[in-house]
């Protein structure tokens, strides 16, 4: 039996040999079939695992929570204060990392001459342990400015460069305008934040606009009402258990009911992402697998060819004892060779194309194995179509 | 006395075309004995043709026996009929009837690849036929660099590749010249004196004077069987 199926390699190996351009041709199509799947669905994943990265960098833990904004009977109540944040965080404290009252404000910051539109950021002293940055001139934003309301901030080098033209700006002031008080800021750190280009081309170019972080008790000040509470939930606490019972107690503090309560979360937005990159990847990979189904009819049609071209042959071998089924595994073995190779060098392209890509750009691609598998069974499955169709040219003769 | 080595019994062809039927064959009934070097005449359409197709189990009678070496094969499936091609007939065509762009050698060793005949076996036994036919320096040459002479010569070392009992041989001169046509017949002489069974279709007298029995053919009928030194006995 190894002697006959070594047999009908070589033939095949030999039969692929003599007719290399019509060969080349037919595994073109598997080639570049496989080739696009591959390439098309690992640039999708590639795509769902940036965006993972993106949330996780935005925080996967993160929530913002308020009062419905469909409600009617609108209340002051509805609207938090300081003290509601206090006693979010006594009750909750082991499961929330960090919360603050989502205060931020866009003013023109004024440095002598210069005038920079700032985004300002009201922050809590801890915030860099969920939001992490490099610190790379002064310090980050301590509890003594928070509790204090100093009228301190810390920025990142884009900003300090174009309010004051240099990175180093630690101990430069700059004036500026927030709900009515002009003040006098000082800078007290500057950090820069390691993006990737990925993650710079989603964030938008902000060249001409600065973003700095305040304490947030320079925006919230006790007894002000504000819509959202901004948290991240500590990373071993079940999410969905943990953010149901932080509804129905602030719920109850308002006097609301839970499901009167809006909560959106990263983790959600995140899956929704996902499920529409998955949906579209998904979609662009099955055109791409009509190419393979392609590239399958075009192996199956030049076996087709093949045959009959070569019933003489066929006619010949018979004569000599070949049996129905010696033709056949001939011509099976033939385009089974056609196919492996044409599959092999359609997964080296794939995933020769999205790794250069990958490069190109810095991105870490994702290749799946499953993908790659799926799609060379594919292909692979050609081949028992062929073999009915033989048969039926066997059953003509 | 000699060995039957086919026997055809009431033998008849019917060519179903739908709106007619065609008899090929008339209740033919035949019988050669082993070592025989017969010649098989008649003109187009005469139904030798039809015999030799059914004689090479290439295709079924519709009514009669086919004895080949005792087996009757008139019942046989199409896979135990390739089995008997394989190792009780070798062939001989017209046109030669080599695999294009495949070596003289492995030609020779195809009929032994479905016989399942070990790789080494098959090389040499191949190698030891081409030298029989004289074509020993030719064996890596491709059919298209051979003469027509030395393609037939090919096909007759293919046809003794699993030594089988038959050696039928069907119009083997009809494309060759008279010097290469006279040296296959001298050859298959030569087969014949070891104990080989030859059976030629033809239609050259010249051709059939190399035999020893020339039976012909006249619509679907033998009209006469004449042995070499004996009288005509016509049927």
């Amino acid at each position: 039996m190894r002697t006959v199926l070594f047999e009908n390699m070589s033939m095949a190996f030999s039969a692929i040999r003599v007719n290399k351009m019509r060969s080349f041709l037919t595994m073109l199509g598997i080639i570049i079939g496989i080739g696009s799947v591959i390439s098309i669905v690992s640039i999708g994943d590639t795509m769902r695992s940036l965006f993972a990265d993106l949330y996780k960098d935005v925080g996967v833990t993160q929530a913002y929570l308020c009062v419905g904004y469909w409600l009617d009977d609108r209340r002051m109540s509805d609207y938090f204060t300081l003290d509601d944040l206090e006693k979010v965080k006594e009750v909750f404290g082991d499961s929330i990392t960090y919360i603050d009252s989502s205060a931020s404000t866009g003013a023109e910051a004024i440095n002598k001459k210069t005038k920079v539109n700032f985004d300002f950021t009201g922050i809590d002293y801890n915030y860099i342990d969920v939001q992490p940055v490099d610190m790379v001139y002064g310090r980050y934003l301590n509890e003594g400015d928070v509790l204090g309301r100093k009228k301190n901030v810390v920025m990142d080098v884009d900003s300090a460069m174009l309010l004051f033209g240099m990175e180093n700006a630690v101990g430069q002031t700059f004036r500026t305008e927030l709900y009515g008080d002009v003040d006098e800021f000082t800078v007290v750190g500057v950090y820069r934040k390691e993006m990737s280009p990925f993650q710079a081309l989603m964030m938008g170019g902000r060249s001409d606009r600065g973003s700095a972080f305040i304490p947030y008790t320079l925006l919230t000040w006790p007894n002000d009402y504000f819509y959202y509470l901004r948290l991240f939930a500590s990373e071993d606490v079940r999410l969905n258990e943990f953010f149901d019972q932080l509804k129905a107690y602030v719920a109850n503090i308002k006097g609301r009911n839970p499901e009167d309560m809006y909560m959106e979360t990263a983790m959600e937005q995140m899956n929704s992402v996902d499920a529409v990159m998955g949906g579209l990847s998904a979609a662009v990979g099955g055109i791409a697998a009509i190419s393979l189904l392609v590239g399958g009819i075009g192996i199956m049609n030049i076996m087709l060819v093949s045959v009959t071209e070569r019933t003489r042959e066929i006619g010949i071998r018979k004569s000599l004892g070949a049996k129905t089924r010696d033709i056949l595994i001939q011509f099976l073995t033939e385009s089974a060779i056609l196919s492996a190779c044409g599959g092999v060098i359609g997964i080296v392209i794939g995933v020769g194309l999205v790794s250069g890509i990958g490069m190109a750009f810095g991105i870490g691609t994702v290749i799946r194995p499953s993908v790659v598998i799926l799609a060379v069974s594919f292909s692979a499955s050609d081949c028992i179509l062929h073999r009915r169709l033989l048969r039926r040219i066997r059953l003509m003769r | 006395m000699a060995e039957e080595l086919i026997r055809l019994k009431d033998l008849v062809k019917i060519y179903d075309t739908g709106a007619i039927k065609v008899l090929g064959l008339k209740r033919i009934n035949l019988t050669i004995n082993r070592g025989e070097f017969v010649a098989i005449m008649g003109k187009s359409g005469s139904g030798k043709s039809t015999l030799m197709n059914i004689l090479g189990c290439l295709d079924r009678p519709s009514m009669g026996h086919y004895y080949l070496d005792g087996i009757d094969v008139a019942s046989m499936t199409s896979n135990e009929l390739s089995e008997i091609r394989n190792k009780k007939i070798g062939f001989v065509f017209q046109s030669f009837n080599l695999i294009s762009r495949t070596s003289a050698l492995k030609n020779v060793e195809i009929p032994m690849t479905y016989a399942k005949v070990g790789k080494k076996a098959r090389r040499e036994r191949a190698l030891k036929l081409l030298d029989r036919v004289g074509l020993l320096s030719r064996a890596q040459h491709m059919p298209n660099e051979l003469s027509g002479g030395q393609r037939q010569r090919v096909a007759i070392a293919r046809a003794l590749a699993n030594q089988p009992p038959l050696i039928l041989a069907d119009e083997p001169t009809g494309n060759l010249d008279t010097a290469a046509s006279e040296e296959i017949m001298e050859l298959f002489s030569e087969l014949h004196r070891e104990g080989a069974t030859v059976v030629v279709v033809t239609h050259e007298e010249n051709i059939a004077e190399f035999t020893d029995r020339i039976i012909r053919f006249q619509d679907g009928l033998v009209i006469s069987d004449r042995r070499k030194g004996s009288e005509d006995s016509a049927v």
